[in-house]
């Protein structure tokens, strides 16, 4: 115990005598500190903004392209393939039948993405299972008719410009949630430019006050 | 800001217990519907979900003058006091899990937001609110029956009748294809209604004079003379709700030619009934 | 340079610090919140496109109309078909619960072969072979007779085919379970002649006295009953209840009339002696009573006095008197018969004397009345050829008249007299009197096919289970029955693939008569069941097909009857329960549980009061006058001649103080947690008691002991 004692008394001796030897090993000690901080904190800021960002998504690809410009070119408009059912609901992804409309097994075009399509898919009368950007959870409920039949929305203003895009992006999974990342939006931030850019609660909740002067009750989007 | 928003509904139900048999029909068209779950043993009729649940009511004499009613009971859906849309649950929900939608009367219900605190099952006066004490599951293959249209819930949550919320949605969604700015009487109604063998239950808007549940009930705009709280009072003197004094102002009506059923649906001191019994809101605004 | 604890310190501040004004945790808080809401475990349905399908019920007699909602090919829903001419909209839960059967995890799902105490799964090729090689021999044998079928019932193009199958085998020992279509069928042969059948037009009378009948328990058609249940109170008809205990339908009527149990053939022929005293009858009723009304009427005067009826059946002189004037001064009276839902033991002199309230007020066929008519037949099957193996076995006479003579004939031969026993959809291993003794018969049968979707105490005795389809995956003819107004057939058709590796029980018969030798095959050449169908079918297929329905018959039958009371004026003993308890155990039918087969689904358990069920243990009801100081919820030994149960107690002020009553439908004892081994099956505990004359088990109860356990 005395032991102990001696030690601690000469160790705060020897601190109290560096201190009163000279500032500048105090000021060093404190710089020391602070470049550890800064460090530390670019370290950290910079790793929490752009690394988190890689571990927290996984890349998943599409079972094969998707030129959306090319079949809008061909098709016209959105809804020739993503169309309202007569009984107002929307039939989201189309299904294997609706390509058949036009595809056959043989393809149409030359493309290696058509070749897989019809060989693996056409052929076997299997379903693509796609990865949708824009699913939500199933608490969710969205009535396309209301926004884009009634109201007359672009497709445009939640899904942003993918009808002329002629490449589908990676689909990035959040490995905590499973949900794809165009929900949170792309900036990690949750910052967005565009209208399209989040599909969060509150990024609906911010329309709906601003259009119809109320955010809406749980029930109109929730089941 | 479309139009169907705009008007604001009433839903509400009248169920005539003459009619009802207890078969048991909307029960299990509710069960059916709403995705509920079902375990080993559901004779412990307190942890057993049953968004309607039918309870067997008698009125207490002793062979042969007894008799019985059924009295389904789903979620009341109440105004709260004034009906101003604080109901008792709404009122103590720290979460914002459930809400009063003023645009149809309707007490929602989300198992997402919910934490499971169970205030709401204290504040509510009916029973109507059920805790989910396990992980529903499904034996292997069954859940294969499940609607898209209602979320499965998960324990640790509260759940309770949302008047088939989703067929209100499905009914607009057609009407916003068709472009017609209102629904029709017939086009939401909620499982248990289009189930019941008896025809005992009516559903429909309760502010739509032409609606079969408004004829029958005939709410009264006014509060009640007696207790201020209380709004929309029947003025069909058959027409009853479950503790109506209290000021929940329910959105689901009960009928029954029988006294002693209407006596029933309260707590009452003696002689109180006697006073009470003939007040059906004021006459002057039939 | 030296690194101290300011070092660390500045290390670890900035790093929280750098994370904290980073999205990390902030992504991080919505993130988990969002995980904690969506466990791996809990289903998501899959979203899809909705269709609707139209098919037919055919869980019970009622032969509902049914609209079964789909998510693409995935059927979620099913709701009563609106207009469909039974039940126009309304369903009764167990239609409702319907998918709990297809997806049943404890269907039998392929061909199974007992080995030992176990099944084991076999092909459909195998199965089939095994069953055509036993049959064969029996043929060679030269006794073809001895090859016994069941079924729970015998119209439709699948009993038929059943039938058909017997007859070109050599067998006439084709037996269905008892059924209140069979009741109404034999009343009406008794009474007005072979080949008639009874209807009630209850939706049109204005007063209906009902012995017993369970008119929303699930009596007849019950969807069809609960409208015409329903619509009395805008129709001002009244409805008064004879039974001996209160029912929802007891409740629901205008007047309830408590009568000692076993006892309303009495009441019925009481009421039939006040009204032929009083000249209360329809004068246009003396002449169609086969000869005359008076020796009828002398004979019930001594039997029935008011004041023997009263003591008879515990019923006030004043309330007999009432009801019977109230009856005979209706404008459209109905008496309707048929305890509880109208099936299992019934007695044809109760039927008999209910029946004959109605002739004497001569509603038979007029609008609100009893439509007496002969039975529709609708298929047309081509002519069976017999060789002559067939023709001896045929001419050999039946093993008994009902399916309760046929158990009881195994037992008490000493000779094997069946070798080969089918059972199609039934389960009379649980449903049928004295469950013990008739498993004893099953035993002793050396080869039993059971026909069935579910592993039931039947198919359970079985040497093999064919599975067949749920009505949810099948096509079928559904002819309604079940004391109807009209007689309807439906199209039950296939909503969904086959969940399992399971067949039309007709096709199971085509593929079993070309594996057989004689000219069993010649008589099944149709290629499939769905080619029989339309063939046989053909006179209404056109509209079966296109609105998934056929009226076959319609409005006020035109038919001239004539009543034939040759059954009573026998004077035929009444029925007495058995044993020598204090107390009168009663079977209770309740619509929330299925009585027969199938069982209960999962969602109607669930519905179950706990009045009724508690935990495992079947509540009966007794009057707190009988109780003796036991409280809700006692445990008593319940004691028959027959058995003896463990039960709960419930008191009851709505049942007649010495009796107890007991809710059928319980007591299954098969593998399925949610629906098996609760409570006790009544039917352990009460016996056969055949009705002189008729030769029906005519049981209404069974004489019981209660003492605390």
């Amino acid at each position: 115990m005395s032991k102990k004692e001696n030690k601690n008394e000469s160790g705060s001796a020897e601190s109290a005598g560096e201190c009163t030897a000279g500032d500048t090993k105090d000021d060093k000690g404190l710089g020391l500190g602070v470049i550890f901080f800064i460090l530390a904190f670019v370290i950290c800021f910079l790793s929490g903004t752009l690394l988190f960002p890689k571990l927290l998504y996984s890349k998943k690809e599409q079972p094969f392209n998707f030129n959306h410009e090319l079949h809008v070119g061909e098709t016209g408009d959105c809804e020739s393939c993503h169309a309202i059912r007569e009984d107002g609901s929307f039939n989201g992804i189309p299904k294997l039948a609706k390509c058949q409309e036009c595809h056959t097994e043989t393809p149409l075009g030359e493309t290696e993405d058509e070749a897989v399509f019809t060989e693996m898919y056409v052929a076997k009368e299997k379903e693509v299972p796609w990865y949708v950007y824009s699913r939500q959870p199933d608490c969710v409920f969205f009535s396309h008719a209301a926004h884009t039949k009634t109201e007359g929305m672009d497709c445009v203003t939640c899904h942003g410009p993918i009808g002329t895009s002629t490449n589908l992006k990676p689909y990035e999974e959040n490995r905590i949630t499973g949900y794809s990342r165009e929900i949170w939006g792309q900036n990690i931030w949750g910052i967005k430019k565009h209208s399209w850019d989040r599909m969060k609660m509150d990024d609906c909740a911010e329309c709906h006050k601003k259009e119809t002067g109320h955010q809406g009750y749980c029930f109109q989007c929730h089941k | 800001m479309n139009k169907i928003e705009n008007k604001a509904h009433k839903f509400g139900m009248v169920i005539d217990l003459d009619k009802c048999t207890g078969c048991g029909s909307c029960m299990v068209s509710c069960m059916s519907e709403n995705n509920v779950p079902f375990k080993e043993d559901e004779s412990n009729k307190k942890d057993s979900i049953t968004w309607m649940r039918v309870y067997k009511l008698t009125n207490g004499k002793s062979f042969p003058d007894t008799e019985i009613v059924y009295l389904p009971r789903p979620c009341q859906h109440c105004g709260g006091k004034g009906d101003h849309g604080h109901s008792p649950c709404v009122s103590v929900c720290p979460a914002t899990a459930t809400d009063y939608g003023y645009d149809t009367g309707i007490v929602s219900q989300i198992y997402t937001r919910c934490f499971g605190c169970r205030y709401c099952m204290g504040a509510c006066p009916y029973h109507a609110r059920y805790f989910n004490w396990w992980d529903p599951k499904w034996p292997e293959g069954m859940e294969k029956y499940l609607s898209p249209d209602v979320s499965p819930r998960m324990r640790g949550v509260v759940e309770k009748c949302s008047f088939c919320f989703h067929r209100y949605q499905a009914a607009k969604d057609k009407a916003y294809y068709d472009g017609r700015d209102d629904i029709e009487e017939d086009e939401y109604q909620t499982a248990c209604t289009t189930a019941c063998p008896s025809g005992a239950i009516v559903f429909g808007d309760l502010n739509n004079p032409a609606h079969r549940v408004h004829e029958i009930v005939k709410p009264d705009p006014h509060p009640w003379p007696n207790n201020p709280n209380v709004v929309g009072k029947s003025r069909n003197p058959n027409v009853f709700r479950l503790l109506e004094r209290l000021g929940t102002n329910p959105k689901v009506y009960y009928l029954s030619e029988r006294e002693w059923v209407r006596k029933a649906g309260d707590n009452y001191l003696d002689g109180e009934w006697d006073k009470i019994k003939n007040h059906h809101g004021s006459e002057s605004h039939g | 340079m030296k690194v101290d604890r300011r070092s660390f310190l500045g290390l670890g501040l900035g790093a929280v610090a750098g994370f904290s004004v980073s999205p990390v945790l902030l992504k991080l808080t919505d993130d988990s919140s969002i995980w904690t809401q969506n466990w791996p475990w809990t289903p998501v349905p899959v979203d899809g496109e909705v269709s609707y399908e139209n098919s037919v019920c055919s869980l019970c007699p009622g032969s509902c109309g049914i609209s079964v909602r789909k998510i693409d090919d995935r059927p979620v829903k099913i709701e009563g078909l609106d207009e469909y001419p039974i039940n126009n909209g309304g369903a009764c839960l167990h239609g409702i619960s319907g998918l709990q059967y297809l997806y049943d995890p404890a269907r039998v799902k392929s061909p199974l072969k007992k080995n030992g105490d176990k099944f084991e799964e076999i092909s459909w090729d195998d199965a089939i072979s095994v069953i055509a090689g036993k049959l064969n021999d029996i043929r060679t044998a030269g006794s073809p007779e001895k090859f016994v079928c069941i079924a729970d019932k015998d119209r439709g193009s699948v009993p038929e085919l059943f039938k058909r199958f017997l007859k070109t085998f050599g067998s006439s020992n084709f037996y269905t379970m008892p059924g209140f279509e069979s009741y109404l069928k034999l009343t009406a042969e008794a009474m007005h002649g072979k080949g008639m059948t009874i209807g009630f037009d209850l939706e049109n009378s204005d007063f209906v006295l009902s012995f017993g009948a369970g008119i929303i328990e699930g009596w007849g058609s019950p969807v069809s009953c609960f409208k015409a249940n329903a619509s009395r109170k805008e129709r001002e008809a009244k409805l008064y209840q004879i039974e001996p205990r209160l029912s929802n339908t007891a409740a629901g009527a205008d007047k309830w009339l408590p009568i000692k149990p076993g006892t309303e053939a009495d009441l019925a022929l009481g009421i039939c002696s006040f009204i032929l005293k009083h000249n209360l009858y329809a004068a246009t009723a003396a002449v169609r009573f086969k000869g005359g009304l008076n020796k009828f009427a002398a004979q019930l005067q001594n039997d029935y006095s008011l004041s023997k009826t009263s003591e008879i059946t515990g019923i006030k002189e004043s309330e007999i008197e009432e009801i019977a004037t109230l009856f005979a001064k209706a404008k459209m009276p109905i008496a309707v018969f048929g305890k509880g839902k109208g099936d299992a033991s019934q007695s044809l002199k109760e039927f008999i004397a209910v029946q004959t309230l109605n002739c004497l007020m001569d509603n038979i066929n007029k609008k609100g009345g009893v439509f007496i008519q002969p039975v529709k037949t609708y298929l047309e099957f081509p002519e069976e050829t017999l060789d002559d193996v067939a023709k001896e076995g045929n001419e050999k006479p039946r093993l008994g008249q009902y399916v309760h003579d046929l158990f009881e004939k195994i037992n008490t031969s000493s000779q094997p007299v069946v070798d080969t026993l089918f059972v199609y959809q039934s389960n009379p291993c649980y449903a049928l009197h004295d469950t013990k003794t008739i498993k004893q018969a099953v035993g002793k049968i050396p080869f039993v096919v059971s026909f069935s979707s579910f592993l039931d105490e039947t198919a359970k005795e079985a040497d093999i289970i064919l599975p067949v389809h749920t009505f949810i995956e099948r096509l079928e003819d559904v002819p309604s029955g079940a004391g109807l107004s009209k007689t309807v057939v439906g199209l039950s058709k296939p909503v969904v693939k086959p969940v399992f590796n399971t067949k039309l029980p007709g096709d199971i018969l085509l593929l079993l008569a070309k594996a057989l030798d004689g000219t069993v095959a010649e008589n099944f050449a149709w290629e499939s069941y769905d080619e029989c169908l339309e063939t046989v079918a053909k006179n209404i297929w056109d509209s079966l097909f296109q609105d998934g329905y056929a009226i076959l018959e319609e409005g006020v039958p035109e038919e001239s009857v004539e009543v034939n009371v040759a059954f009573l004026t026998g004077n035929p003993s009444s029925i007495q329960a058995t044993g020598d308890g204090e107390l009168m155990l009663i079977p209770i039918d309740n619509m929330r549980l299925p009585s027969a087969a199938p069982a209960a689904s999962p969602f109607s358990i669930k519905t179950v009061s706990d009045e009724v069920l508690k935990g495992r243990d079947t509540v009966v009801e007794i009057n707190p006058k009988t109780a003796k100081g036991l409280k809700n919820y006692d445990y008593v030994a319940l004691t028959t001649p027959v058995g003896t149960a463990k039960v709960m107690i419930h008191l009851n002020e709505g049942i007649m103080p010495g009796v107890v009553g007991m809710v059928k439908g319980l007591g299954h004892s098969f593998d399925n947690k949610y629906v098996s081994n609760k409570g006790v099956n009544i039917n352990e505990l009460i016996g056969p008691v055949i009705e002189p004359g008729s030769g029906l088990d005519a049981a209404f109860g069974v004489k019981a002991k209660i003492s605390k356990a």
